[in-house]
């Protein structure tokens, strides 16, 4: 993965598999090309070289269309500024990827209920721009879960929170993951985040330095 | 996604607020200049409509029609005592009366006329016609109640006019709105209007001649300051000589007849001319001037066009992240375009329409200061065509919405991720 104007590869990976079910943390510098994974992983930006396999399907063949809809149905967004949408209230906010996706099915307004009740929240129609960094990070996450995804990818999810917060995050993130049976892609500087996971990847310069099992390299 | 729409016009009120004022004020700008010029052309249109032929003195049209049917004090030559006899007896005739200006009362003008003109006018809403020399009957819109006591001054009082003294009118009767300048006059006796003005039939003759272009404020001054009286019964056989008259207004039998008389009035003694085709002429002039007017409004709104572009490319631009992240969490790109497209339509839409009710009042406005200025109707109104313009306006504001809107959809979503 090249950038224009620059002379070094962005990204430079041979092989990268993630199964179903893991939950791995992505770690590296600013810079180390972890933002550039996600953004490939998640579709929204294409490979230069190479493939990204999703069962059989190579995610770069599909059109921007494709890929928009590919992604709303097969992966769920947490970011670090959350991205929720001021004036909207929470159960709007997240109801607003389906709704605009035009994916509103019949029980969707019940598991929205559910899971803001599931990561703690109690009054839905609370507008969120009044509400706490750490309730908002829960909104999202209750937004990425909304439509099932085989893939949660949480891109620093706790860095713009207090330590206390970032740790109801961390521990939602992980719960529901399992629960829901899903996997776990987190980029994160976290360093008690990252132990929490099966699988650290660090990046350097792009390419992978190092990946393996996070009990492993305590052991 | 309108639910979206609407909180996200919510949290940039301020923004959408004056977006949605420039877009009415540059509409209003341009409703009322179409709407007043539109209500000047129609209002003065059917105000000449009730007259149909007027004869004067040779001289300009425009000014015989001015003073005739809008009333606009200024002087007019006078014509040859002899026609009035010569139209009465014309059998293509209908009616001819007489009419003679100068006089004012309290901004009211004082017009010299035939009872038989003034049942022509409009039917009365109280009183009754005049019947002797010192009686009025006054216009619709004159406030002065029956039985007021009006003192004439000659000319304008503001512009130092000399008061009647010799005589006064005894309000007798109230016309019925005509919507023409008609409504903000006192109409006199003709008689007695020469009589004031020293200028009764068996002494004017003698001066007629050499008096011929003279106008009534320069007689007037020549008056002999005798008192009249205000019970002499009304002469209104007007088939010998009569005093000099800047103006005579005729009836014709039909409109061939109307051709003929104004062909053969327009000669070195007399101009005869249609009020709606001098009209037509001063249209033509103005007509240039709404051009002038348009070319400028449409500048404003062509400006406020391209100030609004501006503003919502560069808004869009701002919006990177938050469209980046709409699409990361799965939005399609329609969906975005739709989004960006609707709100910025949405706000042109509602500045148009504010826009027009806007222009409509300030025309409604500017129309009810003239009319009561000068008495004639002004009716604004919409016409068909102005539907046909609120599409063309609304169709551009789409056009113009989606340049912001292609910008947003060709976004990159991964624009979300960076921070």
């Amino acid at each position: 993965m090249r950038f224009p104007g620059l002379a070094a590869p962005a990204l430079a990976i041979d092989s990268l598999s993630i199964p179903a079910d893991s939950r791995v943390a992505l770690t590296g510098a600013s810079g180390s090309g972890k933002s550039t994974l996600i953004s490939i992983l998640t579709g929204l930006e294409r490979v230069g070289q190479g493939r990204i396999l999703w069962g059989d399907v190579d995610i770069c063949t599909l059109s921007e269309g494709g890929r928009d809809r590919w992604r709303g149905a097969n992966i769920g967004l947490v970011l670090q500024n959350f991205h929720l949408f001021p004036g909207l209230s929470a159960f709007e906010n997240v109801l607003l990827p389906a709704r605009l996706s035009g994916a509103m099915a019949r029980d969707i307004r019940a598991r929205a209920q559910d899971l803001l009740l599931r990561v703690g929240l109690a009054r839905p129609t609370q507008m969120i721009e009044t509400m706490s960094r750490g309730e908002m990070q829960r909104v999202a996450i209750a937004r990425a879960l909304l439509r099932r995804p085989g893939v949660v990818i949480a891109d620093e999810p706790t860095a713009s929170l207090d330590s206390d917060a970032g740790d109801a995050v961390g521990d939602l993130l992980i719960e529901l993951s399992r629960e829901s049976g899903c996997t776990l892609v987190v980029a994160t500087h976290d360093p008690a985040l990252t132990r929490r996971l099966d699988r650290r990847i660090r990046l350097v310069a792009g390419r992978i330095v190092e990946d393996g099992v996070i009990g492993e390299r305590a052991a | 996604m309108i639910g979206f729409i609407l909180a996200d016009l919510r949290r940039l009120w301020a923004g959408s607020l004056v977006v949605v004022l420039l877009v009415a004020l540059a509409t209003a700008l341009g409703v009322a200049v179409t709407l007043q010029e539109r209500a000047l052309r129609l209002g003065s249109a059917r105000a000449a409509d009730k007259f149909d032929l007027v004869i004067g003195a040779p001289g300009s049209e425009t000014q015989l029609v001015l003073s005739s049917i809008f009333l606009q004090p200024s002087p007019l030559p006078l014509m040859d005592g002899t026609v009035l006899p010569r139209l009465l007896a014309d059998p293509r005739v209908a009616s001819a009366a007489p009419v003679g200006f100068g006089d004012s009362f309290g901004g009211y003008a004082v017009v010299g006329t035939s009872s038989g003109l003034v049942r022509d006018l409009e039917a009365l809403a109280e009183g009754r016609v005049f019947a002797v020399a010192g009686e009025a009957v006054v216009g619709a819109a004159v406030d002065l109640p029956i039985d007021y006591a009006v003192k004439p001054t000659h000319g304008l009082a503001e512009l130092g006019g000399h008061a009647h003294t010799e005589l006064s009118y005894r309000i007798v009767g109230r016309l019925k709105p005509t919507g023409t300048a008609w409504d903000r006059a006192i109409l006199v006796p003709m008689q007695a209007v020469w009589a004031l003005h020293g200028m009764e039939a068996e002494h004017d003759e003698a001066d007629a001649h050499h008096d011929h272009t003279h106008d009534e404020h320069a007689s007037g001054g020549e008056a002999a300051h005798q008192p009249i009286e205000a019970d002499a019964a009304l002469d209104e056989d007007w088939s010998k000589v009569t005093p000099g008259l800047p103006a005579i207004l005729v009836k014709p039998k039909s409109i061939a007849d109307a051709y003929k008389l104004r062909q053969d009035y327009r000669d070195n003694a007399t101009l005869a001319v249609f009020p709606g085709e001098v009209l037509t002429n001063l249209y033509a002039t103005l007509g240039d001037a709404k051009k002038v007017l348009v070319g400028v409004t449409t500048g404003a709104q062509v400006l406020v066009a391209a100030a609004i572009l501006l503003v919502t490319v560069l808004h869009v631009g701002q919006r990177r992240r938050q469209i980046g992240a709409l699409r990361a969490f799965g939005a399609p790109r329609r969906a975005v375009f739709v989004i960006v497209w609707s709100e910025l339509f949405a706000l042109t839409a509602s500045g148009v329409l504010l826009g027009f009710s806007l222009g409509f009042g300030a025309a409604k406005f500017i129309a009810g200061y003239l009319s009561a200025e000068s008495g004639v109707a002004m009716p604004v109104m919409f016409a068909a065509g102005d539907g046909f313009l609120v599409s063309v306006i609304l169709a551009f504001a789409a056009v113009l919405a989606v340049l912001p809107a292609m910008l947003a959809y060709r976004q990159p979503p991964a624009a979300a991720l960076r921070s």
